[in-house]
This record gives C-alpha cells, sequence and structure tokens, in this order.
C-alpha cells in the first residue's frame, strides 16, 4: 500500500504544483499525511532530506521498497518454524 | 544529484507518465498523446506544442525558441504509429526543460540518460502498465498490442515482454 501511496504521489507531482511547493517549503509532512503509509514510512518520508523533489522521491522509492521487502520477509515462516512443530510431535509419538 | 540505478530511474518515469495518464482521464486506449500536447495541463501552456515540418535529419526534436512556446517539432511524413511514439518520447524534453519540470529536478535526475529515459518513458505514456493490465484481462495477446495501442510493433513488443516480466 505505501508504494502505491508513493506512486500515486510521484504521478500527482507531475501536474499539481503544490507538491513540489510543499518539497521546497519543508511541508512535505502535510502532503504525506494525506496518504496511506505506515507510520514508520510515514516518520521516515517526513523528514527526509533531498536537494531536490526528484531527488526525494528516488530516496523514498529506496526507504519503501526495502521496508516492504523487509515486512515480505517476516511474513514468510521461517522452514525451522515450520518443521519444529512436526518434530515434536513425532518425538512425542515416539514417546508414547 | 544523487548515482541512481536505471531500475529507480524507470519506476520515476513510470509514474511521471502515468500522472499525464490520470490527467487525460485516459480508459482505453490509445491514449491520445497529440491531444495533450495541443490542450496541455496549464501547468505547461508555454511547454507543449506540435509543429509539422518537412526534413530528413531527424522524426522529431523539442526545440524552445527564446521567448516562446516550447514545440516538439516533428516529420510531417511519418505513419501515425510512429508519429505517435516520437511525440511521446519529445514529450520528457519538454517536461524537464520545463518551469515546473526544472523545479521538480527532472533536469538534473534524467539528463544524462535522456535518449534511454525518453523512450522509456513514451512506451510507458503510450502503454500504461493498467490499460495493458485491463487489455490482458479482456483477453489481449501480445501480438494485438501495437494495434490496440497505436504504437509501432517493436516498442509494443518491448512494452509487452516488460509488463509479462512484472506480472
Amino acid at each position: 500500500m505505501s508504494m502505491q501511496s508513493l506512486n500515486q504521489l510521484v504521478a500527482r507531482s507531475i501536474i499539481d504544483p503544490s507538491v513540489v511547493q510543499a518539497f521546497s517549503a519543508g511541508r512535505m509532512e502535510e502532503v504525506i499525511s494525506e496518504l496511506d503509509f505506515s507510520n514508520d514510512i510515514h516518520k521516515r518520508l517526513a523528514h527526509l532530506g533531498a536537494k531536490s523533489w526528484a531527488e526525494y522521491a528516488v530516496l523514498a522509492y529506496r526507504y519503501v521498497k526495502a521496508a516492504e521487502e523487509v515486512a515480505v520477509r517476516i511474513q514468510l515462516p521461517s522452514p525451522l518454524e515450520g518443521l519444529l512443530p512436526g518434530q515434536e510431535r513425532a518425538e512425542d509419538e515416539q514417546a508414547a | 544529484m544523487i548515482p541512481i540505478t536505471r531500475e529507480e530511474r524507470q519506476w520515476f518515469l513510470r509514474n511521471l507518465a502515468q500522472g499525464l495518464v490520470n490527467y487525460m482521464g485516459v480508459l482505453e486506449p490509445p491514449v491520445p498523446v497529440e491531444e495533450l500536447l495541443k490542450n496541455p495541463p496549464p501547468l505547461y501552456d508555454s511547454d507543449f506544442g506540435v509543429v509539422d515540418m518537412y526534413s530528413n535529419l531527424w522524426d522529431a526534436t523539442f526545440a524552445r525558441p527564446p521567448s516562446r512556446r516550447g514545440s516538439i517539432f516533428v516529420r510531417i511524413d511519418l505513419e501515425p504509429e510512429e508519429r505517435r511514439f516520437v511525440l511521446a518520447r519529445e514529450t520528457l524534453s519538454a517536461l524537464i526543460t520545463s518551469k515546473h519540470g526544472r523545479a521538480m529536478g527532472l533536469f538534473d535526475l534524467l539528463l544524462p540518460n535522456l535518449r534511454e529515459s525518453a523512450e522509456y518513458f513514451a512506451s510507458c505514456l503510450l502503454a500504461p502498465a493498467p490499460l495493458l493490465d485491463a487489455y490482458q484481462e479482456q483477453g489481449g495477446r501480445g501480438r494485438g498490442v501495437a494495434r490496440t495501442f497505436s504504437i509501432p510493433q517493436s516498442i509494443a513488443l518491448r512494452c509487452w515482454e516488460d509488463f509479462a516480466s512484472v506480472n
């Protein structure tokens, strides 16, 4: 969802000068607040330093992409976690 | 300017193109690129225009004569699909040299790889992913992309391959 929000923001910036004006005035937090970002990403994007809007967008992309990759890794079950309950059950069955 | 990868540049260009597609309210192909240039968003009133030219030197080029509206000068004898593609390609030059484009920092970000960036931008503008998605859902196949989106066959193949690799 965060990447989708960032995509929408970049798309909007090419025809809506208010995005670049907010960036230039150091008011990105106002813009970011209107979009669907998680708290961590919101905080990071609101205070991300860059020399231009384009540079800001690329840095934001890097951050959001990295955050989403971490989230995907966390959601995937570890192979170890998947095996342990089974192993325990097998041991229980042998003991019985 | 920070160094950026091709993937990052393409992501940025895809979204810029999508912004223009959204502005036009395009719901189905072909994307009316010449209409966009002739009736631009107010932000680009002094940047978008089309001038037909007789030339054997180039297919199209963007120029901004001093204190006049910027325009894409395009060869008059191009095939319609080729004309649409070169107009879309040169639109990026109009964007990055516009007042708003400079304020965005597009000039510094995109100038080092302008030709490659412009061709990628053009393919995204003429065959945006949401329209390709809808086309595929309706049973569209790779061989029909050029005709449906009214773009050159070589560009259509590349767009379809890119689209298929992501989806």
